[in-house]
């Protein structure tokens, strides 16, 4: 039973996982990215972490997919590129199947777990995030402060028709 | 009953799927996505670790979710920061292609 | 007498006042000069007079126990080098001063009192000349300069002014720079004095390496106290010769010579004549000490100097341009003079550097007073005059004092010196040197014969139609020289009186009186008589063809009007020796200095970061690739590690 949702939520995520790296269009990868954090979400879930689950969901789930769609809305080109991967991408796919590989192999050679997934309560994790942990929640959300000013700064429209510049020193 | 392996596994095959839109895709908006893949992948690897390994060793309980949720925090953080990068530079190339952007250059 | 530095002060003075104040002085300067050399004239006179009432009784001076002679020395502190009580470096320190003893007294004579008449003669010779000023700012320097050389107390000091009358030289014989001849003479003048010039500055060197002072006196006395070593002393004296040949133009060195006449005609009198070239000798006979010492040295002089004598005694012979007859003639006698120096007749080879300093002098002013007459500015080709005794008697008959004085005639003062360089020719030195000096004598009579016979006599040549006589200024000067020509040979001898001739007041050693050999003289005399006797008969009556004799001799012409090919050598071996040699050295400069030294680590640099470059490609992903694959690495190797 467990397995055969294990089975499921994975084929979400790595089903999703393919379409962001193999479809040309940017919308349909932003969107086969909330299927695969929605399938991370039910791992998650698999895992007995309901909260971090509904956390992915809201954030990933939400805010950063909209994020991503105001990006791409802002930044789409009128027609898809016909090529949508650089010169390197057999070193590429070479490159990312040997470190998977060498991960795979690494759990794979590890000592076998033989322990059960537990489920915490709720409570404990509140306890453990405002005491043990709770300078870095602070230097956390400094750290959020300072990204989004950040954002805002680099973001911020200069003059209103900047594109006209564009290209002028590039080189091919 | 699902061995913590395959969690593993999962997260593995994540991150190098992860990696190859990193390091094959033109769009920087889509490597900005295969990098939310592969944060993805740390996750699972993280979470199920945290389940799996409760009270073993000098594991704690919920360190594992609390690196997650600080993952997560980053994660927001740099997706905000990478898309203004990504409006600035479009505004001033006219371009998101990473391949187009070499003015650094021999 | 202590006063005597002045002599040369004056000039040395002047020569800046009229570079600098030419233009507001009247008369662009010159009267200055004239001023200035005029009294270190009166001073040298004093100063004469002062030293021959000196006697050893006066502080500063002595009876030299190694010259012999009265010496008087004034000296003050120079300089000191050298931080006292520091033990690696001596503290050295440096006297200058004036050294009078009679040959300086003699010399200073010769020098400022035809420095005078050379300049009186200049103000008619280079009137309305653009650079009038410098000309005398110049003669004024030089003047000085030789001066301090005759009065140097040091080798250092000598050796400064040494230089000083090279620089002085090379200015005036460049002194019309605007033609290409004046600067290349120059240039050659410069290059081989400067090399005996080396020779001079390492004999002075090391000198002092081995006697620890400059001073002359000091060098003599450790010389004398048999301290140094023969070989050192031979090579000081060899090194110090070197000096001297190019200086007094001896062969090898004596190409630049007759150069030189491409400077005014006053100039060469001056300079190229009476007084620089002569510096050599001076040398020798000023160093004389250390040349004593070392036979072989005398003997290296002796054999220079007769070969130099000989062998442009023959190229005057035939030589057409009047100035290059002088020239040679010049370096002839000088090379007699050191044939003296060598067979150990000092007091000959100084009574004959006088007797030839006057007589030259005069001779070659003539010769620019003929350039005047004639109106040529360079070269007096004697077959394109003639017959200038009917317009120009004064300076027909002056000239023709000189020549006869030069040319050995008795009475005449070139005889009596010439008879003594012989004599101590014929008792000190193997025969062959004896048959050589006569026939150089010969010669010396026969060329001054022809430039005087071709030149004044016979027929009118055709650039003598409008020759007039000279200014009075110059024919003055040649006047007064004259009279010394003819009789300056008569103070040798011992008259009644306080005088014991010029051998009992310049002598080295020992005081002579003057010989006299009837065999040589009478042997000399014929052999000039005989000489003019034949000038004449070729160059006047015509009793015999010129072109039949220039056809007899040609083999022996044509090697000798090409100068005996030395300057042809020196071309040959700068040429193929001196260019080969410098394209090698050149072509490794390029190559290994430069090409491979230099540029080659920037090129090594270059290639390297071109190729090094092609990693940065600007793409982000490349950059991203390398990052995995390190990560993959790492991951491999601690892997493996822990394992």
């Amino acid at each position: 039973m467990q397995l055969a949702l294990f089975i499921i939520v994975a084929i979400f995520t790595i089903g999703g996982a393919l379409g962001v790296v193999a479809t040309r269009n940017v919308v349909h990868a932003a969107l086969f990215l909330l299927l695969s954090l929605l399938g991370a979400a039910g791992a998650y879930l698999l895992l007995f972490a309901e909260f971090l689950a509904l956390v992915q969901v809201l954030i990933y789930g939400g805010a950063i997919t909209i994020v991503v769609l105001f990006a791409v809305m802002l930044t789409r080109s009128s027609e898809y590129p016909r090529i949508t991967d650089n010169k390197q991408w057999p070193l590429a796919l070479l490159t990312a199947a040997a470190l998977s590989g060498v991960l795979g192999a690494a759990f794979w050679l590890a000592p076998e777990v033989v322990a059960e997934p537990q489920a915490p309560v709720f409570s404990d994790l509140a306890a453990s995030l405002f005491t043990k942990w709770a300078l870095p929640f602070e230097i956390a959300s400094l750290v959020l402060l300072v990204a989004l000013i950040g954002a805002i700064i680099i973001a911020r429209a200069q003059n209103v028709d900047a594109p006209t510049d564009a290209s002028s020193d590039g080189e091919a | 009953m699902v061995p913590l392996l395959y969690f593993q596994l999962l997260g593995a095959a994540l991150f190098g799927i992860g990696l190859y839109g990193v390091l094959a895709r033109r769009s920087a908006v889509l490597i900005v996505l295969s990098i939310e893949l592969m944060l993805n992948a740390v996750n699972i690897n993280l979470i199920a670790a945290a389940s799996y390994l409760n009270g073993i060793g000098r594991f704690d309980a919920f360190d594992g979710q609390i690196i997650a949720i600080f993952v997560i925090t980053v994660a927001a953080a740099e997706v905000g920061l990478a898309f203004a990068i990504i409006l600035r530079m479009y505004r001033n190339r006219g371009t998101v292609n990473v391949d187009e952007i070499n003015i650094l250059k021999w | 007498m202590p006063l005597a530095f002045l002599i040369p002060v004056f000039s040395f003075v002047a020569c800046p006042l009229i570079i600098l104040f030419q233009r507001w002085l009247p008369g662009r300067g010159a009267p200055l000069a004239i001023l200035a050399i005029g009294g270190g004239f009166v001073v040298w006179a004093l100063a004469t007079i002062g030293f021959l009432g000196a006697s050893p009784d006066n502080p500063a001076c002595d009876v030299s126990a190694i010259t012999g002679a009265l010496t008087c020395h004034f000296s003050t502190d120079w300089f000191t080098a050298g931080v006292p009580g520091n033990e690696i470096t001596d503290v050295i320190h440096l006297d200058w001063g004036i050294l009078i003893d009679p040959l300086t007294i003699v010399l200073l004579g010769l020098i400022t009192f035809v420095a005078l008449g050379v300049q009186l003669y200049s103000l008619e010779y280079m009137k309305g000349d653009p650079r009038f000023g410098w000309y005398y700012a110049w003669q004024a320097l030089f003047v000085a300069a030789m001066l301090t050389l005759a009065l140097a107390d040091n080798f250092l000091l000598l050796y400064i002014a040494w230089e000083l009358v090279g620089l002085c030289s090379y200015l005036l014989i460049g002194f019309w720079f605007e033609q290409p001849g004046p600067r290349e003479a120059a240039k050659k003048a410069f290059v081989v004095t400067r090399i005996g010039d080396v020779g001079l500055l390492v004999g002075i060197l090391l000198l002092w390496l081995n006697v620890g002072s400059f001073s002359m006196t000091d060098a003599f006395a450790a010389v004398a106290a048999g301290e140094l070593s023969n070989g050192v002393i031979t090579a000081v004296a060899i090194l110090l010769l070197l000096g001297a040949m190019g200086k007094s133009a001896q062969f090898p060195f004596h190409v630049w010579l007759p150069d030189a006449m491409e400077g005014p005609t006053p100039v060469s009198a001056l300079i190229h004549a009476a007084t620089m070239v002569i510096a050599g000798v001076y040398l020798v006979a000023r160093a004389y000490p250390i040349f004593a010492a070392s036979p072989e040295a005398l003997l290296i002089i002796a054999i220079i100097g007769i070969i130099t004598a000989l062998g442009a005694a023959t190229i005057a012979l035939v030589s057409t341009d009047l100035k290059r007859i002088l020239a040679y003639s010049t370096v002839s006698h000088l090379g007699l003079m050191m044939l003296s120096l060598g067979a150990g007749g000092w007091i000959a080879a100084v009574f004959h550097l006088m007797a030839h300093g006057f007589a030259k002098a005069l001779l070659f002013l003539g010769a620019g007073s003929v350039m005047h007459g004639v109106g040529a500015h360079g070269d007096v080709d004697i077959r394109r005059v003639g017959g200038l005794r009917r317009a120009m008697p004064l300076t027909a008959t002056a000239f023709s004092i000189g020549a006869l004085s030069l040319g050995g005639i008795p009475i005449l003062s070139g005889f009596w010196s010439k008879d003594e360089i012989l004599l101590s020719v014929s008792h000190h030195l193997p025969a062959i040197f004896i048959v050589l000096a006569f026939l150089t004598a010969f010669l010396s009579a026969l060329y001054m014969a022809r430039a005087m016979f071709v030149v004044f006599f016979g027929s009118e040549g055709e650039d003598s139609h409008h020759a007039h006589e000279s200014p009075i200024l110059m024919t003055g000067v040649l006047a007064v020289l004259a009279v010394l020509a003819v009789g300056f040979g008569w103070i040798a001898f011992n008259w009644p009186g306080a005088f014991g001739g010029f051998g009992s007041f310049v002598f080295y050693d020992h005081a002579e009186g003057f010989h006299f050999n009837p065999l040589i003289a009478g042997l000399s005399v014929l052999l000039a008589v005989a000489a003019f006797a034949l000038a004449w008969l070729v160059y006047v009556r015509r009793g015999w063809s010129h072109e039949s004799l220039r056809a007899r001799f040609a083999p022996v012409l044509r090697v000798v009007e090409n100068r005996y090919y030395v300057d042809e050598t020196y071309q040959w071996v700068i040429d193929r020796v001196v260019l080969t040699v410098s394209a090698a050295l050149a072509f490794f400069d390029r190559a290994v200095v430069n090409d491979v030294g230099i540029n080659g680590p920037g090129d090594v640099v270059r290639r390297v970061g071109v190729a090094l470059r092609l990693h940065v490609t600007g793409h982000v992903y490349s950059y991203a690739l390398v990052v995995a694959l390190g990560v993959i690495a790492l991951a491999i190797f601690w892997w493996l590690r822990s394992a």
